[in-house]
């Protein structure tokens, strides 16, 4: 029966593999700097270190904002957000994975008459905006800092190619594993406090349920990037400002590092260990913070060639997105509960 | 990693080489015309031998880079435009040799007077080829400079433009007893020599919009 539930989430992952993995290697496979079956090869392997490994961070706090706690409920409100997802992109619409299930687990608090923690929403809300923010600045700065090496260094055009070429494969690499560590909240999230599996005793390492789930979550994940995101990476490139291969290394770059920051507990309690306030751990469209990426390089540049109405996108993006799902994931769960008879939350 | 290494290192070496090979033409090229001007016919057609291998070199040079950067997927954004840099840069040393082997078979009679203007015509236009061969290696390496290097090839350019006028009026209007006929023969010459610059412009002006493209 588990295995039927977790099914919206395994979609959920799917979706995400086959759309996110074009912000990562997406450039690079576009230009044919790196095959598609080495991007995808990498892509896959990363992405499940980085939900199974580092993947608790940002699903603690989705846990926060609402911890569903039945697994009816945990299954209405990864599909709420699925079919948020999927229909929002039939129609072209800019939607982000990440705002889909906050959107979906607020409808789980409405309808349950559970309280939504205001600070984790506006921690959440924050970083939302931050993100692509932060993204553009250390674009800015790594572009910046590339450009200073090139025109110092004299290298030749040719090898300095082949220096971007591998370091498009390791940015990617890194990409994809902070995809899997800071996404896979949105992926298996919810399930999290609603199953409790038996932990699996390695002799040298224990798995535990939560683990469990994330590489259940990162290998729906990887299956996305293998069966679906060719088509994705191909046409990728062009849609906000067209990239050199420089720039498209710095964007994978920037994007690594704002959905590192995001979804690092090392880095969190290190920083709380120095007294210094922590980063929260939170889930962040990578999407979202490609194009703020790209956006920090194109004004950088001068601003020619700016599409500024996928500005417009992400902001439409933070207010439809959540609401839609938070609308779909009411009704559906008031559908399951009464249609269906099956628990969507229980008692504390 | 280290096959990339490796095809990276080949390659640039085929460019450099494929540049020499071009610079080694121009040289080549000028000997020639001074060997026939001095009378000297084997030396003329050594050269000739020479700049024939250059040019031949040049084009197994040219396709093996072609093949090299459309299977390794080398430099995809611009490869358009270096293989047009490619085909134009080997049209100088076409030139050269197209120039030297007409030399040879029309054996043109260059009158003792016109022998100076001729051997001057040929250095300014040859340098305009010289100058530019840096000006390649520079976009490769320092594409921002590319600019401040073709300033030479232009200037040579427009010297060849006006030598070469200068020599046609002298022989068109300043030695009636020359024949029509020697003095058309001398004008297609004078062509041919001429056109070593215009063919430098050309890569000058496909090299200077390739650079601005790469800096920005």
């Amino acid at each position: 029966m588990i295995a039927f539930f977790i099914t919206s989430g395994l979609f959920l992952g799917w979706s995400l593999g086959a759309n996110d993995a074009a912000n990562i290697f997406g450039s690079a496979v576009g230009s044919r700097m790196v095959t598609f079956r080495k991007a995808a090869i990498i892509a896959s392997v990363f992405v499940i270190l980085g939900a199974f490994l580092q993947g608790s961070g940002t699903s603690d706090t989705l846990g926060k904002l609402g911890a569903v706690n039945a697994i009816g409920g945990s299954f209405t409100v990864a599909l709420a957000a699925a079919i948020t997802v999927y229909s929002m992109t039939r129609s072209s619409l800019p939607v982000s994975t990440t705002q889909a299930i906050v959107g979906a687990i607020i409808g789980w608090n409405l309808y349950t008459g559970n309280a939504t923690d205001g600070k984790t929403l506006t921690q959440i809300v924050t970083t939302w905006i931050s993100g692509p923010i932060l993204g553009g600045t250390f674009a800015v700065l790594l572009y910046m800092l590339l450009k200073w090496y090139k025109r110092r260094a004299g290298i030749h055009m040719i090898r300095f190619e082949s220096y971007i070429r591998n370091g498009l494969i390791i940015a990617g690499a890194f990409g994809a594993f902070s995809l899997g560590s800071n996404n896979i909240a949105n992926v298996m999230g919810v399930f999290v406090p609603a199953i409790d599996l038996p932990v699996i005793d390695l002799g040298f390492v224990a798995i535990g349920s939560g683990q469990q789930l994330f590489l259940l979550g990162g290998i729906a994940i990887a299956l996305g990037i293998i069966t679906y995101s060719k088509r994705v990476m191909e046409t990728v490139g062009s849609g906000i400002f067209e990239l050199s291969s420089e720039a498209a290394m710095v964007v994978v770059i920037s994007q690594s590092l704002v959905l590192f920051l995001f979804s690092s507990v090392a880095l969190s309690n290190l920083l709380n260990g120095m007294g210094l306030p922590s980063i929260p751990l939170v889930p962040v469209s990578s999407s979202q913070v490609v194009i703020g990426s790209i956006m920090g390089i194109g004004l950088y540049k001068g601003a020619r060639n700016m599409n500024y109405r996928m500005l417009g996108g992400i902001a439409l993006g933070w207010v439809a997105t959540p609401v839609i799902a938070g609308v779909i994931s009411y009704f559906s769960l008031f559908f399951i509960e009464n249609v269906f008879e099956i628990a969507v939350a229980l008692p504390k | 990693m280290a096959l990339f290494t490796r095809t990276t290192g080949l390659l640039i070496n085929k460019f450099d080489e494929f540049l020499d090979n071009v610079e080694v033409g121009l040289l080549v090229f000028r000997e020639g015309v001074k060997s026939y001007l001095h009378g000297d016919r084997e030396s003329l057609e050594r050269h000739l031998r020479k700049i024939e291998a250059l040019e031949e070199k040049a084009d197994k040079l040219q396709k093996e880079i072609e093949n090299d950067m459309i299977v390794h997927s080398i430099l995809p954004k611009d490869r358009v435009e270096v293989f047009r840099l490619l085909d134009r840069t080997d049209e100088i040393i076409d030139t050269t040799k197209h120039s030297l082997t007409e030399i040879y078979v029309e054996v043109p009679d260059i009158p003792d007077e016109l022998k100076d203007d001729f051997l001057r015509l040929v250095e300014v236009s040859a340098s305009a080829g010289d100058e530019l061969i840096p000006a390649i290696r520079t976009y490769f390496t320092t594409p921002y400079l590319v600019r401040d290097k073709l300033i030479k090839v232009y200037f040579f350019e427009d010297e060849t433009d006006k030598l070469s006028t200068e020599i046609k009026t002298k022989i068109f209007q300043r030695m009636p007893d020359l024949e029509l006929a020697k003095k058309a023969h001398l004008r297609y010459v004078l062509h041919h020599i001429e056109s070593i610059s215009d063919r430098a412009q050309d890569v000058a002006d496909l090299l200077t919009g390739m650079a601005i493209k790469v800096i920005l």
